[in-house]
């Protein structure tokens, strides 16, 4: 059983814009001296070119071995961030200031590149994996990983409006104007949908 | 002493400065859970099964048993999905996703609740057959009176409507109408618990099993030794399920400490009733949505009593 090619595809392009996009970010913001998210937008990068290659199994461009080492030293960054918010350390312009949602996200990727190869073959897409993951012990877990996912996505489409009504650089430690805030919202509303999709296809 | 669903006033909130603020009131929460569930919805039309004829079947068979002026429409439209399979299957999965994320986005939450009750209003029609209800078929383990419609009744009452009310659900319609649709909901399903398509005597147990077939061991498992249990007993457990549905439905006519109580139990039942339901079938690669369960959940938290602490600060 498998997914109709051109939605995965279009789910890949999406990524994959994504992950462009974000890579932009990192250039302006250099160049510009104007803050913006370094982890969050690399994270991006990282995972929207790791989905595309398992959505489309023709854009894979590093082995699953390797994403996995870099999804861990993902989530371990992230768990640090989030050690170092809770003891309410300064915060800086340049980092996520509320990390604990992209450990999910790094958590989930590696979930899905450790379930992928058992359930379908390393040149399987994605969408052959749902008729044999459903009989794993962990069936669960995709649900779990994709209903968390799905009420950030809403969560985030929920401060777009107070983002835009925020004046930029007015929080603490944040001297310049954030660089695109209501985009990068958006870049996570569209990683979070297509990681939805991604697990909920792993069901 | 105990607060009246009837004289208790939940205190106003000022929507607008929470919207700048991006902070959250109990409203704005539900209608974030009810954005999930629509996103969810969406992204379960999105599988693989969704694009097969399998599909347009599934539709089609809402049409047995119903009035000829009900069935002609859902087969009409199976077959007319059936022919346009990617373009339709693909449409309707993305109009779901945007209305949950119409509904997460403030400016537009009014527009995306409208178009939910409508869009709901033809799934429920055209997708679930209106439930079985004409058909004489409906069950609440089944989903009756039908998952999508309670997608329409949470639009109406999670509206953004600054009314004052004892509950979240009165503040846009009143109390009256939110209660009426309360009542309707939770007596609707005591009703068709009695029914035949419930209370023979294979009937719960059957359902039970068939929804065992193709779920994950744990909850296969659960689902057996559920359906094991029943069998045999299907009016008494009629009966039983027909007379907690009912104490649901009169409770929120008590005051506000007993309400609790009754709503809290509200909660277990959707939650029992959502594993009898094997999780709306989503882990099958085959459910179009989670059922009922989560969406009467969702009912019963929007009934919640507001606080004293908050009817003292308004």
């Amino acid at each position: 059983m498998g997914g109709p090619a051109w939605l995965s595809a279009t789910f890949a392009g999406v990524t994959l814009t994504v992950a462009l996009y974000c890579a932009g970010r990192l250039a302006v913001a250099r160049l510009r001296r104007r803050p913006t998210e370094l982890d969050t937008d690399a994270a991006h990068i990282t995972m929207g070119v790791a989905m595309a290659g398992m959505l489309v199994p023709g854009l894979r461009v590093l082995p699953a071995g390797l994403w996995e080492a870099v999804f861990v030293a993902g989530a371990a960054w992230f768990g640090g961030r989030t050690l170092r918010a809770r003891r309410a350390a300064a915060s800086s312009a340049w980092r996520c200031p509320h990390p604990a949602p992209h450990i999910v996200e790094c958590a989930a990727m590696l979930y899905m590149f450790l379930a992928l190869p058992a359930a379908a073959g390393l040149r399987a897409p994605v969408g052959a994996m749902s008729a044999s993951a459903a009989g794993s012990r962990f069936s669960f877990l995709p649900l779990l990983l994709a209903l968390f996912l799905l009420g950030y996505v809403v969560r985030q489409g929920d401060r777009i409006t107070a983002q835009a009504s925020a004046a930029p650089g007015a929080s603490p430690g944040r001297t310049h104007h954030a660089l695109a805030p209501r985009c990068a919202a958006l870049c996570k509303i569209a990683m979070g949908l297509t990681m939805g999709y991604m697990l909920i296809l792993m069901l | 002493m105990s607060q009246s669903f009837a004289v208790g006033r939940a205190a106003p909130q000022p929507a607008a400065a929470q919207a700048a603020a991006g902070e959250l009131d109990l409203r704005r929460k539900l209608q974030l859970a009810l954005a999930v569930l629509w996103l969810l919805d969406g992204i379960l039309q999105y599988q693989p099964s969704m694009f097969t004829k399998a599909f347009p079947q599934m539709l089609g068979q809402g049409a047995h048993g119903n009035p000829a002026v009900v069935a002609a429409p859902i087969t009409w439209s199976a077959g007319f999905i059936g022919h346009h399979l990617a373009v339709t299957n693909g449409l309707f999965a993305t109009i779901q996703v945007a209305l949950g994320l119409g509904i997460a986005w403030r400016p537009t939450v009014r527009i995306a609740l409208a178009a939910s009750v409508a869009w709901a209003g033809a799934v429920w029609w055209l997708g679930e057959g209106l439930g079985g209800v004409l058909a004489g078929t409906a069950s609440p383990v089944g989903g009756a009176p039908g998952a999508v419609i309670l997608y329409a009744v949470l639009a109406v009452l999670l509206w953004p409507a600054d009314r004052d009310g004892p509950f979240v659900a009165a503040r846009a319609a009143g109390r009256g109408p939110a209660l009426a649709a309360w009542l309707a909901v939770w007596g609707s399903m005591a009703v068709f618990a009695l029914l035949p398509a419930s209370r023979a005597p294979q009937a719960l147990s059957g359902m039970i099993s068939d929804m065992a077939s193709g779920e994950p061991n744990w909850l296969a498992w659960l689902d057996t030794r559920l359906a094991a249990a029943l069998a045999h007993q299907g009016l008494l457990a009629s009966a039983a399920l027909a007379a907690v549905f009912t104490i649901v439905a009169a409770g929120v006519l008590l005051p506000a400490r007993l309400g609790r109580a009754v709503l809290a139990l509200a909660v277990v039942v959707a939650a029992a009733l959502w594993l009898a339901q094997g999780l709306g079938g989503i882990f099958t690669g085959a459910g179009t949505d989670p059922n009922s369960a989560p969406l009467l959940a969702l009912l019963a938290l929007s009934f919640w009593p507001a606080s004293t602490t908050a009817a003292q600060d308004a």
